[in-house]
């Protein structure tokens, strides 16, 4: 034990880059967050703090924005809105992904690999292309200007059905054919025996689309007119078109809209990057 | 004997046609928001659209796509194209080059380390409507923080977002703050998975580090640059949320890339036909660039063999 320690210690010595590196790396990290904290910084700010130049960096501790800010657009039911959606999207895509995925993975049917192609070409379509035409479709089946248009669509992930399925693949056979005996379904075997094994990849699952949910703008914003099923981005932009030039209470709304995902990130870290290497991006813009 | 007789009429779960119940759920949603979409916008790409009543549609053939070609709508097609190369390009170049970078300053394991490789992430989760109209702050021309830092080396104050030469700049840096974090990361985990042998074998030959870098942890890293490339070009071709926030495509058209004119083509001008012809050419170079990256990897797996 201690000359193993006494090894790493001598060799944290011999690296002189050692610090450098750190110290690079670390101003590095804090010019990421600057854009953030000075966003804290002006909510908090007085006003006429705000409106000089060089910018005076150390607030007043003005609090009065969060609250004008708060006030000066329907915040409650953008939060409420957008929990809504985001929980129907995560419930849909969990269930529309075990199905699924288990199908493709465990079970054996006529058209499983040309149907598998399909999910992934769907893949291939970028949502922007979709947006006209959706759009389009969506007032003729008269979904325009509805929590359904901004739920349905989501309601299905490739992400999320490959995840399963590649988590699924992974199962032992065995475990299938002893429920088989005794009688079991392919709807128990799902819920009674592959789902609870599949519970991080199903958090991954969840998490990409309560993100993708939470962030959503371009897609809730031309489907929806409004302000009462409009979620919390859409909000936001609307509030900055009302009064762009209330810097202070724009940054208390930022703030306030911001703070939970951050929260989020910080408490499920470990699921955000094991995402990064999925196969979808989180962003849907 | 008997034991075949037994599988063949014992009950067989898993091949029970309720798989095809289980795979309705999700194809139903992705025949009618996305298979159906997609056959529909080559559609009315070839239609004159009538927004306000689309049974007084004509349809056109190929027009919306010859008006591409002959310039018909402001901005011109090529002008489009050619902003948004512009963006796609200084995004994928810069974003490899940086996020390689940052991996290699990064992926050590150590607490410092790791905490800001968790701040360079948070910047990605970050929602883009509000990050963007926090850089609206940023870039504002009189009391933002960039001209407070440009200020610093002497440079007088920069209108950032409404001056032609620094709309897209401007963007870019945006873009590259929120984006760069996904990319590291995944060179992080790129560079984790990487031989040492190798590399402790340069450095016995008397390789530098950077020579070491180009000549053998770069070619390792190849397949996770393919995938940085592809989806970085894929991403920055579609993005809008921040054109949107940041410029609304202006000064003029500097900043109106191909995502952001099939926007105000289709719901801000109406010229829905036009809109969705721009729509099936975004499409088609995505198809090229997801098939190009297939191809890549492919033959990068058969030369290894």
């Amino acid at each position: 034990m201690t000359t193993t320690a006494g090894v790493l210690a001598r060799r944290r010595r011999l690296r002189p880059g050692r610090l450098v590196r750190q110290v690079v790396a670390v101003i590095i990290g804090l010019a990421f967050l600057a854009p953030l904290i000075w966003t804290f910084l002006t909510s908090v700010s007085t006003e006429s703090d705000v409106y000089r130049f060089p910018p005076k960096l150390w607030p007043a501790w003005d609090w009065s924005n969060y609250s004008r800010a708060w006030q000066a657009a329907p915040w409650l039911r953008y939060f409420g809105n957008t929990i809504l959606i985001a929980g129907c999207v995560v419930a849909l895509v969990l269930a529309t992904s075990l199905l699924a995925g288990f199908a493709f993975a465990v079970m054996k049917f006529r058209g499983r690999g040309a149907l598998f192609l399909i999910v992934m070409a769907v893949m291939m379509v970028p949502q922007t292309v979709l947006l006209i035409p959706n759009f389009l479709i969506a007032q003729r089946l008269g979904l325009y200007d509805t929590y359904a248009i901004q739920i349905l669509p989501w309601g299905a992930s490739v992400f999320g059905i490959f995840l399963l399925r590649q988590f699924f693949n992974t199962l032992p056979p065995e475990l299938f054919e002893a429920a088989e005996l005794e009688g079991a379904g392919p709807i128990r075997m799902l819920f009674s025996i592959a789902a609870p094994l599949a519970k991080p990849s199903m958090v991954l699952v969840g998490l990409n689309s309560f993100m993708g949910s939470w962030n959503a703008f371009v897609w809730p914003y031309l489907m929806t007119k409004s302000d009462s099923i409009r979620p919390i981005e859409v909000g936001l932009q609307s509030f900055y078109g009302t009064d762009g030039t209330d810097w202070t209470g724009l940054c208390a709304a930022v703030t306030f809209t911001t703070v939970p995902i951050i929260l989020l990130f910080l408490f499920l870290q470990k699921y955000f990057v094991n995402g990064a290497y999925g196969v979808e991006g989180a962003v849907r813009g | 004997m008997s034991e075949t007789v037994q599988t063949r009429f014992r009950f067989r779960p898993l091949r029970s046609p309720v798989a095809y119940l289980f795979v309705l759920p999700a194809m139903a949603i992705f025949a009618v928001f996305t298979i159906i979409p997609t056959v529909y916008a080559f559609g009315v790409s070839t239609f004159k659209w009538n927004y306000l009543n689309s049974a007084l549609s004509t349809f056109v053939g190929l027009d919306n796509y010859k008006a591409m070609i002959q310039g018909t709508y402001e901005p011109s097609f090529a002008s489009t194209m050619g902003v948004s190369l512009y963006f796609v390009a200084s995004m994928v170049v810069l974003g490899t080059i940086l996020s390689l970078l940052l991996a290699v300053l990064l992926y050590r394991a150590s607490t410092v380390l790791l905490a800001v490789r968790s701040a360079l992430f948070l910047t990605y989760v970050t929602p883009l409507v509000a990050t963007s109209l926090v850089w609206v702050w940023m870039f504002n021309p009189r009391f933002g923080l960039a001209n407070a830092v440009v200020n610093l080396v002497g440079i007088h104050p920069v209108d950032w977002l409404n001056n032609t030469h620094t709309a897209m700049p401007s963007i870019i840096i945006y873009s590259l703050w929120h984006e760069i974090g996904f990319t590291t990361i995944v060179f992080v985990g790129g560079l984790t998975t990487i031989s040492t042998e190798l590399s402790e074998a340069a450095r016995i030959d008397g390789a530098g580090p950077a020579r070491e870098f180009l000549y053998v942890t770069l070619p390792q890293l190849r397949p996770f640059v393919i995938f940085v490339v592809v989806i970085g070009s894929v991403s920055s071709l579609h993005a809008f949320t921040q054109f949107f926030v940041l410029t609304g495509g202006g000064p003029g058209y500097d900043t109106s890339t191909l995502g952001f004119q099939l926007y105000q083509q289709a719901f801000v001008l109406r010229n829905t036909g036009y809109a969705a012809a721009l729509a099936v050419v975004l499409f088609l170079i995505t198809i090229l660039l997801s098939l190009a990256q297939l191809a890549a990897s492919r033959s990068l797996r058969s030369s290894d063999h």
